[in-house]
């Protein structure tokens, strides 16, 4: 090894070199960075999605799922998707590339630029300032460290930076109008549709095209292995209603926790606001000021008015629509100087000018609940229902373990776990391993369990099975049918039935496209053509999108023009297009000011597409498609 | 000398007479090493600070922007690109000072900033999108010719769709009815071959693909 050294010291001397330049003017940076994580979900660029980032994002919207659905429950296949995992990990991708590509272009915000946009967010502040303690409070409830916070924030700075132009597109007037005019001309048509049902006669089966149907889909006639269970259900609900609470145990608990009966002082106002913002420009305050001092004026005069005036003049699009009535609210829910006014008035009385971070208010107050104590008969059955609750939770952590254990000791009968836990043993009718059942039966762990060989063939009981709530099922398969194959001469007149349907379908099919072909072409053929209607591009509500492109797709500078489309339901329909109206180019149809607001955000939306993906162009993207699939 | 025997003493002379021979010119390349890297620091500590400053004026001009203020949004984007022509802040305030300027109807100072930053942003894409605006702002200005002049050249393949329909759109203006037709369905072609939309943006372009369709029909014949 020294000899080594020694006798190659040039080489040596190089190397040195190499390695503690870097040093020198990179730090130690440049070699920890390099480490790699190995499961690592993605790669852009030189910055790495850990499995961990991926996650998070992934749980983030799972649960926007769920909220989209308003309660109801996400089937679980539509949150294991893997389009779903797709989706969150190219959303992660973008924003990695976005950063990446700000970083690139040494777009920063320095600490002072930081401290102003911190200034300028009204929830951090306080009398309308920022506080330093509402800011290190709010960071808390979000378990962040505030120097994280401050890091997180700065990048989403510099990625609005980033995007914010590319995402402010300049639509030419031109450009927009020739959309909307598109969109808004509309056409006469009149439709004659065939229906699959007028062709049924003309259908010839062979005779042996049934019986081939069912050799070869054998699969659609399978009827899955079912069974009929008996199961005891052990829960705290059910263990709740069976609790007994005595009248002292209620009147100690209301006495002892009085103070959640009360309920402090509520009032009611309306409001007229004008709006100034702190930050807008001092002549536009006084403007705003003139306005609100004119309206206060007229109120004075006239305070009957005041509803109507809220909805003509409020800039409070939340409560102008109904007079700018706000509902019964309690301190701490508005800001702080408009608080302080409704406190201090009396019922039905208007405020003076009311200055907050949002404008000039103008309140009345118009009404007063004060405060006041709940009496024990107002809130018995609720305190009734709380703590036979907490005799049930108590029970049930009793019992679940005895539970599991006799089902599981005593597998050939529920019997002994019914007598012991005083529970009545339940029958199901026949039931599948999947599709809909009845009662906790639903639960797919239960029928999974229930559906081994376990219990079907050694007739033991299932273990007890957590399904959520405080509550346990055991089961055990009481009768039970294999899987099998319905026999032919069942279902024959019904595979029957749909092959003759199948083949209108295909005659009526072919029928209209022959009909169209010659309508086209200019042969005269009578047909019962329905009554005219205009229809415009952008479509109405009773036409399919399909039939809406046909009519508009075709070639109709010669007139009347033809189209065709099939039907969803097996039929197929035939337009005539009798005349061409084009959009009367008013600009103050709201038609056309939607449009042009749409046409405005798909551009947008384009552009800002178009320019993500030079950005994979640019950087490298790399997914580890195996850590992706990884739970 | 004692201390070193016969083999390396012959070894200590050849070094010496090796460092005779060569000791300037590995002290040079050392020495231009070093300076390199160091300039190559300054100049990066340079551009970051030019970045730092750059930034402070552009939080202005999205303030002015947000509150419509076109002639303040006007000097910012002028002092930008006045004092920092390098940083990217230049060409993004240009962009954002135009749309301003449009908004509030003056499309000769929307254009002269557009053309700045189509001639001089150090980002493609940037390019690409200055110049796309200055075509609609032209098209707005009925300056045809110099409208089709912005699009001359061969965007990113992303953007290829968009300027298609704009070239679609200047035709469509001047009366040239097949021209704008063809325009359009190069358009869709364009769009239809990049490849499948990835990313929060994917939801986007199916909509757009209608959009083109709808003015290509509009041309009169569909496909």
């Amino acid at each position: 090894m020294f000899d080594f050294v020694r006798n190659n010291r040039r080489i040596v001397q190089v190397v040195l070199v190499a390695i503690t330049l870097p040093f020198a003017f990179w730090g130690v940076d440049s070699y920890v960075r390099n480490a790699s994580g190995g499961d690592d979900v993605a790669r852009v660029g030189d910055s790495r999605i850990s499995h961990q980032e991926f996650l998070q994002a992934l749980q983030a919207q799972q649960e926007r799922l769920r909220s989209s659905m308003g309660g109801r429950p996400v089937p679980q296949e539509m949150l294991d998707a893997p389009e779903l995992r797709e989706a969150v990990i190219n959303g992660l991708i973008d924003q990695h590339l976005i950063s990446l590509h700000a970083t690139k272009s040494k777009l920063s915000v320095t600490e002072q630029q930081l401290a102003q946009f911190l200034a300028s967010v009204p929830a951090l502040q306080q009398d309308g300032k920022f506080s330093r303690e509402r800011y290190e409070a709010v960071v808390a409830a979000q378990n962040m460290s505030i120097p994280a916070f401050e890091a997180q924030l700065r990048q989403n700075l510099t990625l609005q930076q980033s995007m914010g132009v590319v995402a402010l597109p300049i639509v030419a007037t031109d450009s927009a109008r020739r959309w909307v005019a598109a969109e808004l001309e509309e056409r006469e048509v009149t439709d004659f549709v065939l229906h699959p049902e007028q062709f049924l006669a003309q259908v010839k089966l062979g005779t042996d095209a049934a019986k081939t149907f069912y050799d070869t889909n054998r699969k659609q006639f399978e009827l899955p292995q079912m069974a009929r269970v008996e199961y005891l259900v052990l829960s705290r609900a059910a263990l709740g209603e069976q609790a007994k609470v005595s009248e002292e145990d209620i009147s100690a608990w209301y006495k002892s926790h009085i103070d959640q009966y009360a309920a402090p002082e509520e009032r009611r106002a309306s409001h007229i606001l004008i709006q100034a913002d702190k930050s807008a420009p001092e002549a536009a305050v006084k403007a705003a000021q003139t306005k609100a001092e004119a309206l206060l004026a007229e109120l004075k005069k006239n305070p009957k008015e005041f509803a109507a005036l809220a909805r003509q003049n409020s800039q409070d699009p939340g409560s102008a629509t109904h007079g700018g009535d706000l509902d019964w609210f309690r301190r701490g829910a508005m800001v702080k100087p408009f608080e302080d006014a409704v406190f201090s008035l009396k019922e039905g009385e208007i405020s003076n000018l009311v200055r907050s971070d949002f404008g000039f208010h103008i309140i009345l107050l118009t009404g007063i609940k004060p405060a006041h104590t709940q009496p024990l008969e107002a809130v018995r059955d609720q305190i009734a229902a709380e703590l036979r609750d907490q005799v049930a939770a108590k029970k049930y952590a009793e019992m679940a373990e005895g539970f599991g254990n006799t089902v599981y000791e005593q597998a050939d009968s529920l019997q002994p776990a019914a007598d012991k836990f005083k529970l009545k043993i339940e029958r199901s009718d026949w039931i599948a391993p999947q599709g809909a059942a009845p009662g906790p039966l639903a639960n797919p762990k239960l029928r999974a369990a229930i559906f081994t060989d376990d219990a079907i063939k050694e007739h033991r009981n299932t273990s007890a099975i957590d399904i959520g709530n405080d509550t346990q099922v055991a089961a055990r398969v009481v009768d039970y049918k294999p899987a099998a194959i319905r026999p032919f001469d069942e279902v024959k007149a019904a595979i029957e039935q749909k092959l003759a349907r199948d083949e209108a379908v295909k005659l009526t099919r072919k029928a209209g496209e022959e009909q169209l072909a010659r309508l086209s072409k200019g042969d005269a053929i009578s047909l019962a053509w329905g009554k005219a209607r205009n229809v415009p591009r952008m479509g109405v509500r009773d036409l399919a999108p399909d039939a809406l492109r046909a009519i508009f797709r075709v070639d109709a500078r010669k007139l009347p023009a033809y189209a065709g489309t099939a039907l969803p339901d097996g039929g197929y329909a035939l337009y005539r297009i009798s005349l061409i109206k084009p959009w009367d180019g008013k600009e103050d149809d709201p038609r056309a000011k939607m449009l042009r607001q749409q046409y405005e955000r798909v551009t947008a939306g384009e552009e800002v597409a178009a320019w993500l993906a030079t950005l994979r162009q640019r950087y490298p993207v790399e997914i580890n498609t195996k850590a992706l699939a990884e739970k | 000398m004692a201390a070193y025997d016969l083999e390396e003493q012959e070894q200590l002379a050849e070094l010496k007479t090796w460092w005779h021979q060569h000791g300037n010119r590995v002290t040079n390349i050392a020495l231009i090493v070093a300076l390199a890297l160091a300039g190559w620091q300054g100049w990066n500590w340079w551009q970051r600070n030019q970045a730092t400053q750059a930034s402070a004026v552009y939080m202005g001009l999205e303030k002015a922007a947000a509150g419509k203020d076109a002639l303040h949004a006007r000097e910012l984007a002028g002092e930008l690109i006045d004092k920092y022509p390098r940083t990217a802040y230049a060409a993004m305030g240009a962009l954002l000072s135009a749309r301003v300027q449009t908004d509030a109807g003056d499309g000769k100072n929307a254009q002269a900033q557009l053309q700045w930053a189509a001639d001089h942003s150090t980002d493609p894409a940037l390019r690409d999108l200055a110049r796309l605006r200055l075509a609609a702002v032209l098209l707005d200005a009925k300056s045809y010719d110099a409208a089709l002049k912005a699009l001359d050249g061969t965007p990113a393949d992303a953007f290829a769709p968009r300027f298609e329909e704009m070239k679609g759109d200047i035709e469509a203006a001047r009366g040239k009815v097949a021209e704008a037709r063809a325009d359009y369905e190069s358009a869709i072609a364009k769009l239809e071959k990049l490849p499948a939309d990835k990313g929060e943006s994917g939801a986007v372009r199916e909509p757009y693909h209608q959009v083109l369709q709808s003015k290509l029909e509009a041309m009169g014949a569909g496909k």
